[in-house]
């Protein structure tokens, strides 16, 4: 724009922004670093935290800083123009067991567990698992999902072998690794498992089709655990190449979930108990046919039993779908609400509702999500203020409710959450 | 005959223990594999970065026009506010306006808000990154 500015950022964020600066080409720019957080506090506070408050990095008054922001004259550093080549570093690394365990997870190559080190034997052999060319480019993939705000990196299909390798991934998953990597074919990104949010986002798939038994994942008792090889390690991968194909997890820069969250370490693999449910699978209701291979991806906060909800008061006669109605009232459209049910509590529900679709008419009778749902800003004396009419929510893309069916029959349990759905991609175009 | 037979027992297992203690210690101090074996790098591509000229800098903010821009983040705008009190105190001569970034969340483009600066705003100040 060619207009000098200055952004005011919390000094919680200053590794981030270093990085994110460099990343847009202009690390000298002169960002105002202040003592957070803003929401929730009044304006006298703001006033004596900010205002009349030093800057936390330099240690010097916040608007004496902002003034000398727009008038200091650049330096030579900061008029520098041209171009920064990069590239990935070493493509191998030489050592034995012990010293290259060490390296990787010196270099963050790692969720900080051991990992099976990838030689090129077994990659090579993971490789077999598809048939396509290992430098064929898969994808691109950011901490921020939409890319606007941190840089894209490319990755391969070898890139992605090697990371599952590290996972301990079996050939026979690569199908439904590179399907889950794979990029929107309305963006071209792809999605990562680790979000830079602060909110503390997983990711989550679900599985359906035959490739449910022919790879082994589980969907009977513990269904969503880490019970069976198949999804464990599958979401472990995804993982591993949200970090090192994508540049995610790391915190200060490429992660800044609050609280954290533990799903992030094998993410949500849930193969839908298709056998067991009463209702259409999943993947079908999206539009696919019947044993097709399909994986959906989702991402948000994850799930929680349901007994978590008031709504969910254990007694001996129980209205589930009532009780679904009053969840998704509390956990609003803003993250999505999702439901994963036992097949025993998706019969008491098909019971009531023949479909899902009927279901997702009697709980969620006006689908909308996004910034719609935020609080409306009023004018504040001391501006003039202009806030942009409100606009009418989007309409939810996919379901509006998703209900998914997977785990054993041993008894009435049930969980839910807030997860929002994103898109469903044939595995089978991968193999 | 029944006592010779207890004792036999515990001698077998005190030496089962004792055999499983050497075993067990065997593995513990066994020497790492010093083979050294090459592994592929797991890192993904990533982009060459181009560098951007930053906008020359103003010599006085007197007489200059400063946009106040409040990109959604809640209590932004009480930021804003009370940096615009500061202002008015500080560089009364200096003109500031408050504006509400437009468009869906913190990142979207506001196109309205950048080409009415681009022709009155001598300097920006966006808040917030929370």
């Amino acid at each position: 724009m060619g207009i000098p500015s200055v952004a005011i950022v919390i000094s919680d964020f200053y590794e981030q922004e270093t990085e994110k600066a460099l990343q847009c080409g202009m690390p000298g720019i002169r960002t105002q670093w202040i003592q957070g957080p803003v929401w929730a506090k009044t304006r006298e506070q703001l006033r004596r935290d900010v205002i009349n408050g030093n800057n936390p990095i330099s240690g010097r008054p916040v608007m004496k800083e902002i003034v000398e922001k727009f008038t200091k004259p650049l330096t030579a550093e900061e008029k520098r123009s041209g171009e920064i080549k990069r590239d990935r570093g070493p493509e191998t690394f030489t050592g034995t067991q012990e010293e290259l365990n060490k390296l990787f997870l010196d270099k963050r190559f790692t969720d900080f567990l051991p990992v099976v080190l990838p030689t090129k034997e077994r990659v090579d052999a993971m490789l077999e698992g598809t048939s396509h060319d290992p430098d064929e480019i898969v994808g691109k993939m950011s901490p921020t999902n939409t890319g606007h705000y941190f840089e894209f990196w490319t990755f391969t299909v070898r890139d992605v072998a090697v990371n599952a390798v590290m996972a301990g991934c079996k050939p026979e998953y690569m199908p439904v690794l590179l399907a889950i990597l794979s990029p929107d074919p309305r963006t071209g990104i792809s999605k990562e498992a680790i979000s830079i949010s602060d909110n503390g986002f997983m990711g989550a798939v679900v599985i359906n089709g035959n490739i449910r038994d022919e790879v082994g994942l589980n969907y009977g008792v513990g269904a969503v655990g880490p019970y069976a090889l198949a999804n464990t390690t599958i979401g472990r991968a995804w993982t591993l190449a949200s970090i090192n194909l994508g540049n995610c997890g790391k915190v200060g820069t490429t992660y800044m979930g609050v609280i954290g969250n533990q799903g992030n370490l094998i993410n949500m693999v849930i193969a839908e108990n298709e056998e067991k449910s009463p209702f259409k699978p999943f993947s079908v209701r999206q539009g696919f046919k019947k044993g097709e291979n399909v994986v959906s991806l989702f991402e948000g906060w994850g799930i929680l039993s349901a007994a978590n909800w008031a709504a969910n008061a254990w007694g001996k006669e129980m209205d589930y779908p009532n009780i679904m109605k009053q969840i998704t009232k509390e956990q609003g459209f803003l993250f999505g609400t999702i439901f994963v049910l036992s097949p025993p509590i998706a019969d008491f529900v098909k019971a009531k509702y023949n479909t899902i679709a009927e279901l997702e008419d009697a709980i969620a009778p006006a689908p909308s999500f996004g910034f719609g749902g935020m609080p409306k800003m009023k004018p504040q004396p001391g501006g003039n203020a202009e806030a942009p009419a409100p606009k009418p929510a989007p309409k939810m893309m996919g379901p509006r409710i998703p209900v998914i069916v997977t785990g054993g029959t041993n008894n009435n349990y049930w969980s839910a959450g807030g997860m929002r759905y994103s898109r469903s991609i044939k595995i089978d175009d991968w193999r | 005959m029944k006592k010779y037979s207890s004792a036999a027992m515990v001698a077998a297992l005190c030496l089962v223990f004792i055999c499983s203690f050497y075993v067990f210690a065997g593995q513990v101090r066994a020497e790492p594999c010093k083979e050294k074996i090459t592994v592929l790098t797991p890192l993904g591509h990533p982009p060459n970065i181009k560098l951007k000229k930053m906008a020359p800098r103003l010599n006085t903010l007197d007489g200059k026009t400063i946009y106040f821009v409040d990109d959604g983040f809640i209590g932004g705008d009480n930021l804003l506010y009370e940096m615009i009190d500061w202002f008015k105190a500080n560089y009364p001569r200096t003109n500031v306006i408050y504006k509400r970034k437009g468009g869906m969340g913190f990142e979207a483009e506001d196109p309205a808000l950048w080409a009415e600066m681009r022709e009155k705003a001598d300097g920006i100040i966006i808040a917030l990154g929370h």
